[in-house]
């Protein structure tokens, strides 16, 4: 499903990010961890096509998306991805509903008459059915980053990147959102690469994959 | 969920911003529809009434004078001139109509016409502007039909008598006339210069002053003896025939011909031209400000979200659609600006021309979609669309994974 080969890129005078080796297959549910500044967003900045490889190799779902032009990573990305941010990243002149109906508005992957029906089923899923019409500022930290993951599952992607989803939210709601994340994943059966500096919850997931060693100083 | 609808959500997000953003746009948009519609407007109601008469005679002096002093009503007359020449316009095989005017009297500031009961007839172009709302024309001596205008002001009605005050300025202690005036008839509101005039037989005015001399001993300098008139009003069997007509009258008479178009036309270009110049240079300084607040507005709101372009790049959007929204924005305000400032030019003519009503008897419409008009406001859009791509270009420039890093 996801496979890197030798990737690299700089990241700054002397510092050079380097994977050699990375797979994930389909469904399945990868933790990236490591402490701050190791790398771990880097890889997924990189596996999500935000950020452009200087070499290697990089296929999702069997496309090279290193060889892809800037508007095919923008549609690709846009069919393929869905992304989960630590701080919910909602458009805050937006509703809920909107929010939620934005992500199908660029991903072109739902047909227009079906947005708004789509995104009240995802939000009903996520527990939002009576919040739909709230804006951002109005909605709890938990109820952000559920109004988030309805968003990022509502194209039915093949994979969702979660950067830190849990690190705004106090232990409970975090627990609440990461049973939710993991169900609607299974369910959805998409591929779930989650970034987290948090040994416990990246416990959580069955695989894990360290990022200890994915930045360095670059060779003179 | 367009990009219209994002693009106003945006907006409608920083309320107070984008008001102010429109209002300046407003301004400038209405200065520019104010200066344009009535300077359309102004020049088109002048220029009817110098259509109107293909011909004035008078005194010699200046000829604009002569023009609005006896077609607007609003200078004073060069002079006199002898009535025989009214006789030998008369003759000219291509006059169709010399219309005799005598002044020198005025009631309240409105000004005492005498003329002959023909004019009352005369319709220029189809048009009414001596029709009757009630009474009758004059029929005999000192009997006055009295313009809307004068009669909304005064109070005057049918059978009401009025006491005239000699000479064209409003004096303290000014000479009354003993004899009195009758009205006996009411215009019809025409939007023209005859709603605030007072029209009564050439004999009247004859009469009053060939009295008012033997009171006098030293005699007045508007004085009205029967041989003289202030002006002849001359229809011709053809426009085409005005400059021919104008040469000839002025090498063969003691007079002076002028074509009132032709004036017009000439204090247009001289005067009201510059200041025309002037004042669209104005609003059109207004409008690049305006301009620059859109920019400034609209790169400091793009700025401010960063984040939302990148959330909405990560998203699907591609950097065409994001370019495309910043622009909508500046589409928004613009446009609306120009709906605004459109409400305001139209506010601005509407209080001025109920001035320029009161001051020179003109009616004028507060819209008025002039070619120049168009063009302005189709400059003012583009503008603001301009002023949309420096924002949009950085938008369309986010780095999708920097901005969603930052804090």
């Amino acid at each position: 499903m996801v496979t890197l080969k030798n990737v690299t890129r700089r990241l700054g005078p002397g510092v050079m990010f380097h994977c050699p080796d990375f797979h994930a297959d389909a469904g399945a549910r990868v933790a990236l961890w490591g402490p701050s500044g190791c790398g771990k967003s880097t890889l997924l900045n990189l596996i999500s096509g935000l950020l452009r490889p200087d070499a290697g190799e990089i296929i999702v779902d069997g496309v090279d998306i290193a060889k892809l032009s800037e508007a095919q990573l923008d549609g690709f990305r846009g069919e393929r991805f869905g992304f989960i941010f630590q701080t919910f990243n909602l458009l805050a002149p937006f509703t809920a509903l909107q929010n939620v109906m934005i992500g199908m508005r660029f991903a072109d992957v739902v047909p227009p008459r079906e947005w708004r029906d789509r995104a009240e089923f995802m939000l009903r899923r996520v527990g939002l059915e009576h919040r739909l019409h709230a804006r951002p500022g109005t909605l709890s930290v938990g109820e952000r980053q559920r109004v988030a993951i309805a968003r990022a599952l509502v194209n039915r992607p093949r994979v969702i990147a979660a950067d830190e989803p849990t690190g705004s939210l106090d232990p409970k709601s975090a627990a609440a959102v990461m049973d939710l994340l993991l169900e609607l994943c299974e369910e959805e059966r998409v591929t779930l690469l989650l970034v987290t500096h948090d040994r416990a919850l990246a416990d959580r997931l069955p695989s894990q994959f360290s990022c200890h060693d994915l930045v360095k100083e670059a060779e003179s | 969920m367009s990009l219209w609808h994002i693009a106003w959500s945006y907006l409608w997000n920083r309320k107070l911003t984008t008001a102010l953003t429109i209002l300046s746009v407003a301004l400038g948009v209405g200065l520019i529809v104010s200066v344009l519609t009535l300077r359309e407007e102004t020049q088109r109601r002048f220029e009817q009434e110098g259509q109107a008469f293909d011909l004035v005679v008078g005194a010699k002096g200046n000829p604009l004078q002569l023009v609005l002093s006896t077609v607007y009503f609003l200078d004073v007359p060069t002079g006199n001139i002898r009535k025989d020449i009214l006789d030998a316009l008369r003759d000219m095989e291509d006059v169709e109509a010399a219309y005799p005017v005598a002044m020198g009297d005025t009631y309240r500031g409105f000004r005492i016409i005498g003329t002959v009961p023909d004019l009352m007839r005369f319709q220029p172009g189809g048009s009414q502007p001596y029709a009757l709302a009630e009474g009758r024309y004059w029929e005999r001596p000192m009997e006055a039909v009295i313009g809307a205008q004068v009669a909304e002001a005064s109070g005057l009605r049918i059978g009401d008598t009025f006491k005239s005050t000699h000479g064209f300025i409003q004096v303290p202690g000014a000479d009354e006339h003993e004899e009195q005036y009758t009205v006996v008839g009411i215009l019809r509101r025409s939007g023209t210069p005859n709603d605030r005039a007072i029209f009564c037989g050439i004999e009247s005015v004859w009469d009053l002053h060939a009295h008012h001399d033997e009171e006098h001993e030293a005699g007045h300098e508007h004085h009205h003896p029967e041989d003289e008139v202030t002006a002849v009003l001359v229809k011709l069997a053809s426009p085409a025939l005005r400059f021919e007509y104008r040469d000839r009258i002025n090498r063969n008479f003691n007079a002076m011909a002028a074509i009132p178009i032709q004036e017009i036309q000439k204090l247009y270009e001289q005067l009201l031209g510059t200041a025309k110049a002037v004042l669209l240079a104005i609003g059109y300084l207004v409008v690049v400000i305006s301009a620059m607040s859109i920019l400034i507005g609209l790169y400091m709101a793009i700025l401010q979200r960063r984040r939302d372009l990148a959330i909405m790049r990560a998203l699907g959007a591609t950097r065409g659609e994001i370019f495309g929204s910043v622009l909508i924005e500046a589409f928004w305000v613009t446009l609306l600006g120009i709906a605004a400032g459109q409400a305001l030019g139209m506010l601005v003519c509407a209080a001025l021309g109920r001035y320029l009503t009161q001051r020179l008897g003109f009616h004028l419409s507060a819209v008025v979609w002039s070619p120049d008009l168009v063009s302005a406001l189709s400059a003012v859009l583009l503008m603001g669309m301009l002023a949309g791509i420096l924002p949009a270009w950085q938008a369309y420039r986010t780095d999708v994974a920097r901005d969603l890093a930052e804090p």
